[in-house]
């Protein structure tokens, strides 16, 4: 409503006052008679007629002033207001012209200075710095003046370059074209950094302040980064030949490594960040690409037989970094685990210690792609693969060892992934040994089974195995714990003569050892009492604590078996250079009989690995030749396995209506459903 | 109504019977249709026919097998039993059952011992006609075997294979002693129909034997077996 009401007071106000006006003017029209006097018109003001080129000149000398550093004449907010009529006077066009021509001509005046034949490259790159450093300088302070000028008529013509840009531009054509100038500058700069590269110390600042110059200039790119990249190339190309034959592997990848620092932060100190792409890339490939096969086959053996964690985490951080350095890695990865293992495995002799020895190889290649392969899942594939195939290098030989091996196998596999069978730790602090346990409670069904064998323990060990049992079967009622005397393992701490020492021992080796807290010597029949330890394990657990490697008890009279009546005691004068010593349990001999049935138990795993595999290639492709079937059966079972095998069980699929041979073609075969 | 049908061509041959007697007009006439009478085939004959050997039972057995071998003039273990069993599609080795037999029988059009003894020149002939041989063949081992078990006893198999292939494969004699010194109890239905295969394509050098080939591993065996004893 409000703003109509005032809408109509507004239209009433007017029509009053336009009545009142009228009203006023015609009432004074007849009265006064008024005289009309007409005046000259005032002269428009006018420039002094040399105002123009006064001005001018005044802006010249300045120009002039701030050209060759010396002081000026005029007050700064003069010129400034100078600029600003003569724009205002409709002379902007020629002011720009004329002030170009005044630097044009400064600029080209100074190129004389570089003419002199005898600067050396350093002192030459100092006076060009100079040079470019009084030049933005100046122009700075120009453009401060002609403010005015470069805001209004420039700004507004767009083909006229601004005042800065104009001294760019002059400063290009008439100092930096130069050819000799041009060339002296960038083989200097060139130069510099090759100097730097090869471990002199440089002016950093003085080839940030030139190559940012040209950079300013437009002329980084073309003038300068296509040689600097050349040159580059040209020298870690020679370098990297060079020092692939001179140094070892380890020692070349952390130069490579350094050069690549080093280049990154020469970018980010004085080149120009759009060179870090190409830069990088062909330090990579120069020092890596070209050789990373060389550098495998040279020092990876080496760098994986002695462990080197540090450096092979370096190589493969280097190789992901080209294009194809995982691949090829990967497949010199699986090469060398495949030598090793077999290694391991082929040679009958080493039969005894082959478990342990594949057991502590895996652990470390484990670690290997834990800690430097930062656990990618193509090495660990790569890993498993090549295991499967070097164990089944052995197939030929008696199977049983593979046997034992896989099953061991299998269990460290389950152990270490599969079914997470939980720790539980208890330390009993009341006793002054200080005992540890550590329970790792394994479900039945997962595991093999253990025939659980009675030991006598000491009471120590009872009364935490009573705390661990009550506090378990507290947290889980209607469980069943059984105790695998077989399976445990202690850490001893032993005091000989002159050393000390920590033992890593079975259960077993611990109970012997244990003893000898007692007495210092006790015959084999003694300890059989003491331990309860079945006869034929104790002997084997003497053996290896008496006649192996690292002898920590005597025996008498001395000789490589352990007999009836031989007498122990503790080795005082044990020496080792380990701290921490392994003690490993001598691997039972299997007997004949075992061994028909690891090969049997092996031979038929296979045959079902077989059939499930042509059962599965079958039902895929319905029909098949049989050399086609044949092919595709060698590419997926991983054992090696004779063509005459293969056929054996095609046959008996055939004989069990899984399969049938076509009527007419006899080298055809067609799935049964 | 199958017994009226059954009548109906007794009381036609009656008929027959009584007017030949009776109308002498015709008769020479009709002692050529009487002969092709005679010669046509009668389910009825042939169930009489199959009783002669059956007895009492719905089986032709051992005892009747041999009778009936002895009169159309064959000796049990001849091809030509295999030839007829395989007509029949019999199912057990010495064994015709009363189905196996009129379904058989009328397929080849006989009733009587004497159609049947002119039939076994064309059963023989079968023979010799690759396709058929393969069939009969394959026929065989089926017919052979005991039907508790997949596979043919050694025995057995030996003497079919001589039965079949004993006359028109020179190997089957070093065949025969392969399999008399091998470790082989059984023979399975593919490695049965393989030796066939084996015989025919196969050259009497073994030169064109492939061991990479799909042969099962039983003629593998012969293969190298049979090398090693020319070697030596």
């Amino acid at each position: 409503m409000e703003p109509e009401t005032q809408r109509k007071a507004n239209f009433s106000a007017l029509a009053h006052t336009n009545g009142l006006t009228k009203s006023s003017a015609l009432a004074s029209k007849p009265t006064a008679s008024k005289k009309l006097i007409i005046k000259n018109f005032k002269e428009k003001p006018k420039l002094p007629d040399n105002y123009t080129q006064d001005t001018w000149q005044k802006l010249h000398e300045a120009v002039k002033a701030i050209e060759s550093s010396t002081s000026i004449k005029y007050n700064l907010e003069e010129l400034y207001q100078a600029v600003e009529n003569l724009c205002s006077y409709k002379v902007s066009h020629t002011l720009y012209k004329q002030l170009r021509q005044v630097c044009e001509e400064h600029m080209k005046a100074q190129i004389n200075q570089f003419r002199e034949e005898s600067l050396d490259s350093c002192l030459f790159l100092k006076k060009v710095n100079l040079c470019w450093k009084d030049h933005c300088r100046q122009m700075i302070m120009i453009r401060s003046i002609f403010l005015f000028l470069d805001r209004t008529y420039v700004l507004q013509n767009s083909l006229l370059p601004s005042i800065w840009d104009m001294g760019l531009e002059l400063f290009r054509c008439h100092v930096i074209s130069d050819k000799l100038v041009q060339t002296k500058t960038i083989d200097g700069i060139l130069l510099l950094i090759e100097k730097e590269r090869s471990g002199e110390a440089v002016d950093r600042s003085l080839l940030r302040s030139l190559l940012g110059m040209l950079s300013d200039l437009q002329m980084y790119k073309d003038s300068f980064e296509a040689r600097f990249l050349e040159d580059t190339n040209s020298l870690y190309a020679s370098e990297g030949q060079r020092l692939m034959q001179e140094r070892e592997v380890p020692e070349y990848l952390h130069h490579v490594n350094r050069r690549l620092e080093e280049e990154s932060d020469r970018v980010i100190t004085y080149l120009d960040h759009g060179t870090h792409k190409p830069l990088i890339a062909c330090v990579e490939k120069q020092l890596l690409g070209e050789h990373l096969a060389a550098i495998l086959q040279k020092g990876l053996k080496n760098m994986l037989d002695e462990n080197r964690i540090s450096d092979m985490t370096l190589m493969y951080q280097l190789y992901s970094r080209v294009r194809g350095g995982q691949l090829i890695l990967l497949q010199h990865w699986g090469e060398y685990i495949k030598n090793f293992g077999s290694s391991i495995v082929v040679n009958p002799e080493k039969d005894k210690e082959m478990v342990q020895e594949l057991l502590d190889f895996k652990d470390k290649v484990d670690h290997i792609i834990d800690v430097c392969f930062q656990k990618n899942e193509k090495f660990v594939n790569v890993m498993k693969e090549s295991f499967e195939t070097f164990i089944n290098r052995r197939a030929n030989k008696p199977a049983e060892l593979i046997g034992i091996w896989e099953c061991l196998y299998l269990q460290k596999y389950k152990l270490s992934i599969v079914f997470n069978a939980y720790c539980l730790h208890i330390q009993s602090h009341s006793d002054p040994g200080s005992i540890e346990l550590t329970v790792n409670i394994l479900t039945m069904g997962y595991w093999p089974t253990y025939t659980p064998v009675d030991v006598h323990l000491p009471a120590e060990m009872v009364k935490l195995q009573e705390i661990f049992k009550t506090f378990y079967l507290g947290k889980h009622s209607g469980r069943r714990l059984q105790w695998q005397s077989t399976l445990g393992h202690a850490v001893l701490k032993a005091e000989f003569k002159d050393e000390k020492k920590e033992l890593q021992v079975s259960l077993f080796q611990t109970l012997v050892l244990l003893m000898f807290n007692e007495g210092n010597e006790f015959s084999f029949e003694d300890i059989k009492m003491a331990t309860g330890i079945e006869d034929s394990e104790l002997r084997r657990t003497l053996q290896s604590l008496a006649c192996g490697k690292a002898r920590v008890l005597n025996k008498l009279p001395k000789s490589k078996d352990v007999e009836d009546g031989d007498k122990f005691s503790f080795n005082t004068d044990f020496k080792h250079k380990l701290y921490r010593i392994k003690i490993n349990q001598i691997q039972m001999k299997e007997t004949v009989e075992e061994q028909v049935n690891t090969t049997e138990r092996v031979f038929q795993d296979r045959q079902y690995q077989i059939d499930a595999a042509i059962v599965r290639i079958m039902k895929m492709r319905k029909t098949l030749t049989h050399n086609l079937l044949v092919s595709e059966l060698y590419n997926q079972l991983k054992f090696p396995v004779k063509p005459g095998d293969l056929k054996k069980r095609i046959e008996s699929l055939i004989d069990r209506d899984y399969m049938e041979r076509d009527k007419e073609d006899s080298k055809q075969y067609h799935y049964l459903a | 109504m199958p017994p009226r049908k059954k009548r109906r061509p007794a009381a036609g041959d009656d008929l027959l019977a009584k007017k030949s007697r009776h109308d002498g007009m015709y008769k020479k006439y009709d002692s050529s249709r009487i002969r092709a009478e005679e010669e046509a085939f009668s389910s009825k004959r042939c169930l009489e026919w199959f009783y002669e050997y059956a007895g009492t039972d719905d089986v032709v057995g051992p005892e009747g097998m041999e009778k009936f071998c002895e009169d159309i003039g064959v000796e049990p273990e001849n091809v030509v039993m295999l030839v007829l069993a395989w007509k029949l599609d019999a199912q057990n080795m010495g064994y015709f059952t009363l189905q196996e037999w009129l379904k058989g029988m009328t397929s080849l059009q006989c009733d009587t011992t004497e159609k049947l003894r002119n039939t076994l020149d064309y059963l023989r002939s079968l023979l010799n006609e690759p396709t058929n041989f393969k069939l009969i063949y394959r026929y065989a081992f089926d017919f052979a075997r005991e039907k508790d078990q997949r596979s043919l006893d050694m025995n057995t198999a030996k003497c079919m294979l001589g039965l079949l292939l004993g006359k028109t494969w020179p190997l089957f004699p070093v065949f025969h002693q392969f399999l008399e010194q091998s470790k082989y109890k059984v023979i399975n239905k593919d490695q049965w129909c393989n030796v066939l295969e084996f015989s025919r394509t196969i050259n009497l050098d073994l030169s064109n034997y492939d061991e990479d080939g799909a042969w099962p591993v039983l003629l593998d065996e012969f293969v190298e077996w049979y090398k090693e004893k020319q070697m030596a």
